[in-house]
């Protein structure tokens, strides 16, 4: 026991990993079961192919047969064989898959699986032979749909349904003649049937326009050549106008239709009248932006001439040298200009609004908050009075000027 | 004397029913139960486009088909046109000739009627149409028989019964991907001077004239209505039963096409939860989970085997 754990110890201070190394055998040996299954199976399937063949030809033509397989992923002997099928090389597909997993899986117990796994595909090809034989002709008119269908990405789930083509073209030609009108002994107006001279061709089904024009075409070549030859007959072909009689589409229903178009007609007017409706009030709300902000410029430049005037007056009174402050023409004349079709400002309603309160909330203009709480001026000096008392000057010197 | 003139007109009568030989046909129409509004306006439609026809009370069973043979017996026609709804929602029409004749089943597709068209084309009820195929219907045998049925059915015989003189409409069937989309158009006539008058319904430019007689009228088509896509599933030999003697085998159907849509769904949420586990066993062989798996090898350096 002890030497054991030595031996571990040993191996572990080496590096090596003892298990890794005994499944990479077991994968090996594995591998090489496989392939060798696979040699034999495939020189299996090729004797089963010359069989089929056999069994294929000694088929009549109308076989109804409708063969049901799955796709089994695990065909050893397809591998071998190379043949166009599509099937198949979704086979070999999943086989590399397989495979990749099983290299790139550095599980740790995975290789006992596989083990058991190996073993259990031995039974499953040797029935897959037995499959085979029975479904190996319908390989090869697998539809283009179904390998469309199998090449995506989920074909483990698709169960391709492979039908036999039944064209039992005898079969259908007595059928017809069996059925078959005498159309040799029948005058045109008795069936009043027309073939188009050559094939409507249709290169996008999904185009509309151009799949209708088409059959409107051919339904119009159609009626020329036919009434052509019920005008020859001398059979009445197009109605009188005084011809009345109960039509397919009642009037009522012609009537809802009429109705509809009407109101298809009035909506497409009404829309369009709305959308110009909508472009005018855009492009007149353009230009109701455009004027106010206008008008704001405006206000904001008075309002900057005006206090550059302030400013400058107040200037002058310091001063009092300067003989362009003094007489300041350019200035009143710019201020004087704009406010003349604007409105004087209303020193009454200015005073009103400040006293009885206009924008704004006057409520707590009083109370304490933590600017006040700071100020450490004592009371009875109110902050905002001072600058404003100190501007006035004395009655002597306002008298001396 | 009078002889002769028996004799005479005894062989003008006797050649008469040679020349004129009729095509007599009446056809029976009915659906199974569980057919949806679209269904039964359609079988509306097309009974309404023909004159000869027998509207039947839905049958019963969907699988004991060959009653409408009798059935067809009982009424004296000679054609079947069986509408099978399946699920609900799935269209399939049989066409059959009683008591012997081959039977095409076909699948319905963009079924529009002409309640829900509102095409303002319109014809005379009883009239009889002008068939109008293309020309691929004469390439394949199966398409033959399929070309020969709808003749007989569509096209209504001259002896209806309710039948209405002048030709006014016309039925297109055209092959396009492997399918047969019909139409129905009116004719409408209008003098050469004055075609701008229909243009607008169709808006095709009118055809260029072709000098056939003196006074020419020029033709436009306008749609009636319905229109529908038949995909020719299987023909069986005899009416109802028999070998099939042809099988599409590009026809997938509806609920192969459906499964496939949910299984590519299902697939995507197997495929999450697969890769979830697969992690969760990784996981747990690297020792990482909390409870299962395996436990992590003790690392020999680690405190609690030095200083054990």
């Amino acid at each position: 026991m002890a030497k054991a754990g030595l031996k571990s110890a040993l191996d572990q201070y080496r590096g090596r990993n003892i298990r890794l190394e005994k499944q990479r055998k077991k994968e090996k040996e594995a591998r090489k079961r496989k392939e060798a299954k696979a040699a034999k199976l495939g020189e299996d399937g090729v004797s089963i192919e010359e069989e089929k063949e056999e069994v294929k030809s000694a088929q009549t033509n109308g076989v109804t047969k409708k063969a049901q397989k799955a796709s089994k992923p695990e065909k050893k002997n397809k591998k071998e064989e190379k043949k166009a099928a599509p099937v198949e090389q979704v086979g070999e597909d999943w086989e590399t898959e397989e495979s990749e997993e099983g290299s790139e899986d550095d599980g740790v117990d995975f290789s006992r699986l596989e083990d058991s796994d190996s073993e259990a595909e031995f039974d499953d090809d040797e029935d897959e032979e037995d499959d085979d034989e029975e479904g190996d002709e319908e390989d090869e008119d697998i539809p283009l749909s179904d390998i469309e269908s199998l090449a995506s990405e989920d074909r483990e789930d698709v169960i391709p349904f492979q039908r036999l083509t039944i064209n039992n073209t005898t079969a259908l030609t007595a059928a017809l003649n069996r059925i078959s009108l005498p159309y040799s002994k029948l005058t045109f107006s008795e069936y009043q049937t027309i073939t188009s001279d050559e094939p409507v061709e249709i290169e996008d089904v999904e185009d509309d326009l151009n799949r209708e024009l088409a059959f409107y075409k051919q339904s119009l070549s159609a009626v020329k050549d036919a009434r052509a030859k019920l005008t020859a007959e001398g059979v009445p072909f197009s109605r009188p106008v005084d011809y009345f009689a109960e039509m397919v589409k009642s009037d009522e229903h012609m009537g809802k239709i009429k109705q509809k178009l009407v109101d298809e007609a009035a909506g497409k007017k009404a829309a369009a009248e709305a959308r110009k409706q909508r472009d005018l009030k855009k492009f007149g709300k353009q230009v109701q932006v455009a004027k106010l902000q206008e008008r704001a410029k405006e206000k904001r430049e008075t309002l900057e001439k005006i206090n550059t005037l302030k400013r400058k007056r107040q200037g002058a009174e310091v001063t009092n040298t300067q003989e362009d402050d003094l007489f300041d023409v350019e200035l009143d004349k710019a201020t004087t200009a704009p406010s003349n079709d604007r409105q004087k400002p209303n020193h009454k309603r200015a005073k009103k609004d400040h006293k009885y309160g206009f924008g704004g909330k006057k409520r707590h203009a009083k109370s304490n908050d933590a600017f006040s709480t700071s100020d450490t001026r004592g009371p009875g000096k109110p902050k905002g009075k001072g600058g404003a008392a100190k501007q006035r000057p004395g009655k002597s010197r306002r008298t001396k000027r | 004397m009078a002889a002769v003139y028996k004799t005479l007109s005894s062989a003008t009568k006797e050649e008469k029913p040679t020349e004129g030989r009729r095509n007599k046909q009446r056809v029976l129409i009915l659906s199974s139960r569980g057919v949806t509004y679209r269904h039964r306006h359609l079988l509306q439609d097309l009974a309404s486009l023909m004159p000869h026809s027998r509207k039947e009370a839905k049958l019963d069973t969907k699988t004991k088909l060959y009653q409408l043979n009798e059935l067809a017996e009982l009424y004296n026609c000679n054609n079947v046109l069986f509408f099978e709804a399946r699920k609900g929602k799935d269209l399939y029409a049989w066409v059959s000739k009683p008591p012997n004749g081959p039977t095409v089943k076909f699948h319905l597709q963009n079924i529009h009627t002409m309640e829900e068209l509102n095409f303002i084309g319109n014809c005379l009820k009883g009239s009889r149409p002008i068939l109008s195929f293309d020309a691929a219907f004469e390439k394949q045998a199966h398409l033959r028989v399929i070309k020969e049925l709808f003749t007989q059915i569509f096209g209504v015989p001259k002896t209806a019964r309710r039948v209405k003189p002048f030709v006014d409409h016309v039925m297109g069937f055209t092959i396009a991907d492997g399918k047969i989309w019909v139409r129905v158009y009116q004719i409408s006539e209008s003098e050469p001077g004055k075609k701008k008058t229909g243009e607008d319904a169709e808006a095709e430019p009118a055809p260029k004239k072709k000098s056939k007689g003196k006074t020419e009228l020029d033709v436009e088509l306008v749609e009636i209505g319905p229109r529908f896509v038949m995909t020719p599933i299987v023909i069986q030999e005899s009416s109802f039963g028999g070998p099939i003697i042809y099988e599409n085998k590009e026809f997938v159907s509806p609920n192969q096409i459906r499964s496939d849509l949910r299984k590519a769904k299902a697939s995507k949420y197997n495929r999450r939860t697969e890769a979830a586990l697969e992690n969760k066993l990784k996981r747990g062989d690297l020792g990482l989970n909390t409870h299962g798996g395996r436990k992590k090898e003790k690392d020999p350096l680690s405190d609690s085997v030095l200083f054990a």
